[in-house]
Order: structure tokens, then C-alpha cells, then sequence
């Protein structure tokens, strides 16, 4: 370069994330794009408001971060920057900067925070990994970063890819999609690559449009898609992807379709930042370990959505999270009282069984004893160590469940027989008013010690449940009682009665009346699913529903699930804690758009489940 | 007029000056005028300049290299700054180079400031220049100007050094020991601002810029009629 600037870039070249930019010419042609502004003590670097076009380098002085509500984030010295989440988000900023001391910025204009974000991992990286976490990254790049650039992308391809000849019909092509379970199916010629088709055309350019479904799919693939060749470097395909905005890319060999690799592959790598989380867990010894690593869950969650991850992906995450959390405190539990006297198994309930779990749930959980369980020699045992973990859960940010089912809760805590009592009670002689406050007990899953209990039980309610037409049709009821709202406006809700309110709940008016639709069918037909995905796979392969219902019904919880995450990473954001509540006002169009067609599907859903599970009263 | 008999009004000598040059280039300057003179300081377009010398005496040493950098008081935009080297007539004195770092074998094949004097000049019509410590450039400018065109070059400068005297002037009566120092680097710490290297022509230029947007930060009214600032 020019010997001129030099000061400048050598300054940069001393901080992360520039400092492994140093021998890139084209560092020194960025240096030649930068603003210099002295702000004096007090002055904004982004005000209130204001849209943000460039990324901050702090060449001396402090900057203070604060959130919306004046909360200060963090304050920031020589060598620190700032910016990039609002440039991440296209300008918008929801924090404000203010300098604390005189100081000189050095202004780097938004192209170049892009194009090094999507050229250099180093660059990306730094900005997407959190403090804490940065310095491990550090230390394991080496063996990572030398995978991703060694391995070919042929190495990443799980399966032979899913195609169809581009004559057939979009219906054809859906149906594929569905029983092969993918969410791209490439569109050949000649056993050629011609176009490639994906669930988000099926949105947008057929639901959306409402298109005929004999229409051929050559009409709405996408033609020519940009590919990646088998030999390639998966590095390269991760720019490829990143470069243009595509979640889906097509492997070929000699111009033959030999894979997809998917954003999702890829974000499942990335999500393993979840596994450290998890392996961290692990590793504490006491309970105040575990309560500092639960401060961090919001920052977890929020990386998960920020590596663009679908809800059922999040959902895992946060489930094994979940469950590692009371695995652990077992385990610490089991430490301090000394070994199980006989064999139990620890259940987890509800979303977390499913696992559905995201950042604001409860704690729901439960516990089978074994039938040799004797209330004078073991009750105390398992009360205390059922204590210990329901109310540090309690502390590592997973609130005791207002409705008392816990395994502290004595009631639910008992042997695996008095459990088959239980349940043959309320399968056989269902009364509508009582199962539906126990709804949640028919997800289960055995987290922790002897499985086999959990697994007996499970298909003993299976076994019960089948074909049990008194119970699915109190069941059906049940999940009839929480209706979707029928339309949302600018600032109020609409509900089925008439009534309008301000804000609407996401989860009760839209994920748990599907998962409880689902639960019925799944019981229905005996499928041994718990995840509301994967019931939903099975009940599409039983065919109980209408052809393409069962994966309506998957978009549509995708759908709300999204909006849901989306809405919960704004309110962390905003250091507001993160619930269920939706304003209509702050959707987008797209989002209402496609909200109200997720609601419609529930709704007709809803309608169908009461005719499929006939009964006295409905 | 001469850099020690300056004119008392700038615009009417720029346009007597554009008259009287022969030279395209110094014609060009001065037909550009020093409308930012009557602006208010927060509107008027600045460019900070520096240069490189092989010594103090305008008469006999060179200027080595020139630096510059465009800016208003908001906004040092680098992708404006300008950096040319020069080869001088005389030797290299050792004193010098230990003052700038230049060394013989950088220069050698630089070309004369001749060849370049005519690009300096356009990069600076019309913007009013910003220089920390006028006494020096103005004749050695001046001097340059004589040499290759034979013809004056003089225009207004607004001096960092002269504006932080005037910041920091205590009268007779309530100073103690010894003055604050007015060099660019001591200047710069008053105000929190970053060391850098010093005596490199574009680097000081920058410096410079800097130095006087946070002056005005602090002292200045940047509403003042640039004018009333220069000299």
C-alpha cells in the first residue's frame, strides 16, 4: 500500500477482529473508505432513533451502550467496535452510543463491514460469537476451520438427492417433498440439473398465489440454480450461500444432481454452540455453577435465532438444555443424598418432553418409582431429591410450575402402577373437566434414571388410548377449548366470541391448540412420537387427515413458532422479559399475512378434529 | 505582497492575483476564490495540509513531501487525502532524516515537487486551508510557488497553533512556570487525542484535522465567520 495511511492501518491490525485481516490488500484499500469523527464527552456516535450506515472503531476514548429503556449494556474502550448488530439488521439500531470521554472514532462505511462479514469467518466470527465463548472459539478454530476448508462438499451430503422430472405437476412435487421428508427437491431434465424447488416457493409462489396445483413445476421452480460442485471445498459453499442469501444449494457432478446441502446442515454445526453449553453444564459441581451458566440462556437462545435456524432445531436445543439442567442437578442431587434406594425415573412433561422447549417455560415434570417403592424406608429420599431439583431448576431460571406438577409435588411422584392406575382412570372413564388440566401428562418422556419405566408407561397409555373413542372425543374437546384468533387489525385482536383485546398470546391461541390437536390424532392412531413435528409425519403417513393437511398444519406451527422466537429475542433485546404476548402493531405485513393463514389452518383443523372425534356434548 | 505583508482583505487579492498570474494552475487557484472566508466555520469546506522539509530556511531547503486531507467538522472522509513525495535539490541532511524518516533511497526516484505542484494546488482551490503552524508552510509554499511558476502563491490559513494559543492564553499576571507547549502532538493530548506518529506529511495533515474539530468542539462557536479565525 501506500506508505501513507499506514498509521492507521497499523492501529486496526493491533484489535481483533482486524488483526487476522493484516495481510489482506484489501484491508488497506477499506482504510482509504474511513470517516475520522471527534466527538466530545457526551456527544452521540448513534443517537435515539437514528439508523446506523457504519461499523465504529474506537480509536481513543469510551463509548457507553445503552438499550432503549437508558439501561447501560456495556462500555466500550480504544480497539473496541461497535455497530455491526444494527448494520447486521440493515441500519437499525435499538441501542444508542454515547461517548463518555472526548473521543476519536474511526467510521468504516457498511459495505465493507458486509463484504468481510460474508468474505472472512474470522471477521464473522468475531462478531457472532459472544464474549465469554470468544476465547474458546479461539481455541478449537484450529482443528474446526481446518475441517470446513479440507473437507469436500461431498463429505457433508447425507442421503442421494430427492428429484423429480421437471414435466410432472406441483401437487406431484409436494408430495414427493412430503414422503421424502426434504424441503428442496431438485427439478431435473434428462437426468440434468434444471431448477430446484424448495417449501418456500410452495409459500410464496403457489399458497400465496393461490395457483392451481396441476400446474407444472417447471412454471415454478427456480431455473438455473446457483450450484456447488461435489469436489469444492465446503467452505466454499458456505460463502456461495452467504454471498447470495440461499438456504438450499445443489450439489452436481458433470452437471448431474448428486445432493443438497442446506443452511440447516450447516446451521447445525453452528448450533453445536449449544453443545457447549450443554457439555458445560455438565462439568459444574454445584448448584451456583449451573445458576451463573442459566444467565447466560438468553444469549444462547438469542444466537440460535440469530444463525437462522428453523423452530424445531431451536426447540431441540433448548430442550436438551433443559434437560441436561435437570440431569445435572440429579446428579448433584444423587451426590449429596447418596444413591437411589430403588430404581425411579425422572419425567419431563409438556414442551419439554416434546421437545419444544424455548426460552420462557416453566418447569413441568413428574416422577415414576418403582413398584418395590416403600413410603416408610424411601419416601423421604425421593422427596428430598425431588426438592432439590424442582426448586433449583427453580433458580436456574425455570420457574415452579403454577399448576403444581412437579415431581416435588407428592401426587405425582408414585410407583409405575399406581401411574398405569392413573392413567387407565383417565383414559377410561375420560370426564372432559379433569383431563384437561392433565393434557400435559400424555407428552412424557423419561430423562433421567431407569427408562424402562417411562417406556412401560408410555405404552401402556398407548395401548389404553388407541381407538379409545370416549377418550379421544373428550380429548378433541379439550382442544377445541383454545380457538385461534380469527383476525388481527392494526391494533386490536379479534377473538371467535367478538371480543378484541390489545395483544394476543402466541402460545396459547396458536402453538398449544396445534400441539393439542396433534396430541389426539398421535394418540389415535398409537404413534410412539412426541415432538408435534414428528407426530405430525406419522399422522400423514397414516393418512387420517386430508391429503396436504398434515403439512399445512406443519408451516403453519412453524409459522407462529417463528413469529413467537422472533418476538422473544426482541423483548431480550429490550431487557424486557421474554413472554407469549404479540402486539398486532408490531408485525409486519408479511408476518400478519401469513399469521392469519396459520390461524385459518388451525381453525379448519380445529372443525375437522370434531368431526373425526364424535361425541356426546360436542 | 509577501508571506510577511499579508493583504487585508483575501477575496479582493485573490481576484486582483487571478488577474495578474500567467500561470494556468496558480490562475485556476485564484480564480477559485475563499468564498468559505464569509461562511460561518461549520459550512465552510476545509482541507488540512502538511509538509516535509529538508530544513528551516525556505530559501534554501526543499519541501520533501506534501500531505493533505479534506474535511468539515463533522466528518474527516480519508478517501479525500493526498500524499506526494518529492525529490529535493540539495542532499538529505542527517538531521533531517531523523526528523522525518525520509530517507535518500525513498526519494531518489520520486519526482520534483514541478511536476506535482500543479495537482496540490487544484486539490486545495477554493477550500480554506487548516494548518498547524503557518509560519512554517506559508514560505516554504511561497517559496515553491516563486521557484516553478515565478509567480506568488498566498492564500488564508487557518492555524491550529495560532487558534490554541488563543484557547490557552492566560494573561501575564496568572501564569506560572512554564507555557503549555503548542506542538501538534501536545496540542492533541489537551484533547484526548490519540498519539501518532509524528512528521509524516499526511499523518500531521490528519492530526491537524482532528486537532480543530475538537477545538471547536470545546472553545469554538462553529457558527464564527471562518475569517474571523484565520489569518
Amino acid at each position: 500500500m501506500d506508505v501513507e495511511l499506514s498509521e492507521i492501518l497499523d492501529t486496526l491490525c493491533e484489535y481483533a477482529p482486524f488483526a487476522d485481516l493484516k495481510d489482506e490488500a484489501i484491508l488497506q484499500e477499506m482504510v482509504k473508505d474511513i470517516d475520522v469523527q471527534y466527538l466530545r464527552a457526551g456527544e452521540w456516535a448513534i443517537a435515539p432513533e437514528a439508523r446506523n450506515e457504519t461499523l465504529f472503531f474506537i480509536r481513543s476514548g469510551a463509548i457507553e451502550a445503552k438499550n432503549k429503556n437508558g439501561k447501560l449494556l456495556r462500555r466500550m474502550h480504544e480497539g473496541d467496535v461497535f455497530g455491526s448488530s444494527s448494520l447486521l439488521r440493515g441500519g437499525r439500531s435499538s441501542h444508542t452510543m454515547r461517548a463518555l470521554e472526548d473521543s476519536l472514532l474511526y467510521r468504516i462505511p457498511s459495505r465493507w463491514f458486509i463484504q468481510f462479514y460474508s468474505e472472512f469467518d474470522s471477521f464473522s466470527d468475531f462478531f457472532e460469537l459472544s464474549r465469554e465463548i470468544r476465547l474458546k472459539a479461539a481455541m478449537d478454530s484450529q482443528s474446526s476451520d481446518l475441517s470446513l476448508m479440507t473437507c469436500p462438499v461431498q463429505s457433508l451430503l447425507r442421503r442421494p438427492p430427492i428429484t423429480a422430472e421437471h414435466d410432472v405437476d406441483i401437487k406431484t412435487a409436494a408430495n414427493i417433498m412430503s414422503n421424502e421428508r426434504v424441503s428442496s427437491l431438485l427439478i431435473t431434465e434428462n437426468n440434468m440439473l434444471v431448477g430446484i424447488l424448495t417449501d418456500r416457493d410452495l409459500r410464496n409462489r403457489v399458497v400465496a398465489k393461490g395457483l392451481p396445483l396441476d400446474v407444472r413445476v417447471d412454471m415454478i421452480m427456480t431455473q438455473d440454480p446457483i450450484t456447488v460442485d461435489a469436489g469444492d471445498f465446503a467452505s466454499e459453499a458456505v460463502l456461495k450461500m452467504m454471498a447470495t442469501n440461499i438456504h438450499h444449494l445443489p450439489v452436481t457432478k458433470n452437471d448431474r444432481p448428486v445432493g443438497v446441502i442446506s443452511t440447516g446442515d450447516l446451521v447445525q454445526r453452528e448450533s453445536h454452540g449449544s453443545v457447549y453449553v450443554i457439555s458445560d453444564i455438565y462439568k459444574q459441581e454445584d448448584v451456583e455453577g449451573l445458576v451463573q451458566i442459566s444467565q447466560k440462556m438468553d444469549h444462547t437462545f438469542t444466537q440460535l435465532v440469530n444463525a437462522d435456524a428453523n423452530t424445531q432445531m431451536i426447540g431441540n436445543a433448548m430442550s436438551h438444555i433443559g434437560v441436561a439442567f435437570v440431569k445435572r442437578l440429579l446428579q448433584l442431587g444423587e451426590r449429596e443424598l447418596g444413591p437411589a434406594p430403588i430404581p425411579y425415573c425422572f419425567l419431563a412433561l409438556g414442551s419439554q418432553a416434546r421437545e419444544e422447549q424455548t426460552i420462557a417455560t416453566d418447569q413441568d415434570n413428574a416422577m415414576i418409582l418403582h413398584d418395590s417403592y416403600d413410603k416408610a424406608l424411601h419416601g423421604d429420599y425421593f422427596r428430598e431429591l425431588s426438592e432439590f431439583v424442582c426448586k433449583n431448576l427453580d433458580r436456574c431460571g425455570y420457574p415452579l410450575c403454577t399448576g403444581d406438577i412437579m415431581a416435588m409435588n407428592p401426587r405425582w411422584r408414585i410407583r409405575l402402577s399406581d401411574w398405569k392406575a392413573q392413567f387407565a382412570e383417565w383414559i377410561e372413564k375420560p370426564k372432559a373437566e379433569a383431563l384437561l388440566h392433565v393434557s400435559i401428562f400424555f407428552d412424557l418422556r423419561g430423562i433421567y434414571g431407569d427408562r424402562m419405566l417411562a417406556k412401560q408407561l408410555n405404552s401402556h397409555i398407548r395401548t389404553l388410548a388407541m381407538n379409545n373413542k370416549g377418550f379421544l372425543s373428550a380429548l378433541a374437546r379439550n382442544a377445541n377449548q383454545r380457538t385461534p384468533p380469527l383476525g388481527f387489525f392494526r391494533q386490536f385482536v379479534l377473538d371467535g366470541e367478538g371480543k378484541q383485546s390489545r395483544t394476543f398470546n402466541l402460545k396459547s391461541r396458536g402453538i398449544a391448540p396445534i400441539c393439542d390437536l396433534v396430541r389426539v390424532h398421535a394418540l389415535a392412531l398409537g404413534s410412539t412420537k412426541l415432538n408435534t413435528f414428528e407426530r405430525l409425519e406419522d399422522i400423514e403417513e397414516a393418512g387420517i387427515m386430508p391429503d396436504g393437511r398434515a403439512r399445512d398444519l406443519i408451516l403453519a406451527l412453524e409459522m407462529i413458532g417463528m413469529v413467537r422466537i422472533k418476538n422473544q429475542t426482541v423483548q431480550i433485546e429490550n431487557d424486557e422479559q421474554p413472554n407469549n404476548q404479540v402486539d398486532p402493531e408490531t408485525l409486519s405485513a408479511f408476518e400478519k399475512r401469513h399469521l392469519r393463514d396459520a390461524f385459518n389452518i388451525v381453525s379448519r383443523q380445529q372443525e375437522f378434529l370434531k368431526y373425526r372425534y364424535p361425541g356426546k356434548g360436542s | 505582497m509577501t508571506p510577511n505583508n499579508l493583504p487585508e482583505n483575501w477575496q479582493e487579492s485573490f481576484a486582483e492575483l487571478a488577474q495578474e498570474v500567467t500561470s494556468p494552475a496558480l490562475k485556476r487557484f485564484y480564480e477559485a476564490g475563499v468564498a468559505g472566508l464569509d461562511a460561518p466555520l461549520k459550512d465552510a469546506p476545509l482541507v488540512a495540509l502538511d509538509i516535509e522539509t529538508t530544513g528551516l530556511d525556505p530559501s534554501s531547503d526543499d519541501i520533501i513531501s506534501i500531505g493533505l486531507v479534506e474535511f468539515n467538522l463533522q466528518t474527516i472522509p480519508l478517501r479525500s487525502a493526498r500524499y506526494w513525495l518529492a525529490k529535493p535539490h540539495g542532499p538529505l541532511t542527517a538531521e533531517s532524516v531523523a526528523i522525518h524518516e525520509i530517507t535518500h533511497s525513498e526519494i531518489q526516484d520520486a519526482p520534483r515537487l514541478s511536476s506535482f505542484l500543479d495537482e496540490v494546488l487544484d486539490a486545495i482551490a477554493g477550500k480554506i486551508v487548516v494548518i498547524h503552524c503557518a509560519a512554517i508552510e506559508r514560505p516554504f509554499l511561497y517559496e515553491a510557488a516563486m521557484k516553478h511558476y515565478g509567480e506568488p502563491l498566498l492564500f488564508p490559513m487557518l492555524d491550529t497553533m495560532a487558534l490554541e494559543a488563543g484557547i490557552i492564553h492566560k494573561p501575564w499576571w496568572q501564569r506560572f512556570g512554564r507555557q503549555p507547549s503548542l506542538r501538534l502532538d501536545s496540542c492533541r493530548q489537551r484533547y484526548n487525542l490519540p498519539r501518532y506518529r509524528a512528521h509524516q506529511a499526511l499523518i500531521d495533515a490528519l492530526s491537524c484535522a482532528e486537532l480543530l474539530q475538537a477545538q471547536v468542539a470545546h472553545h469554538l462557536e462553529d457558527t464564527r465567520i471562518t475569517s474571523t479565525m484565520s489569518c
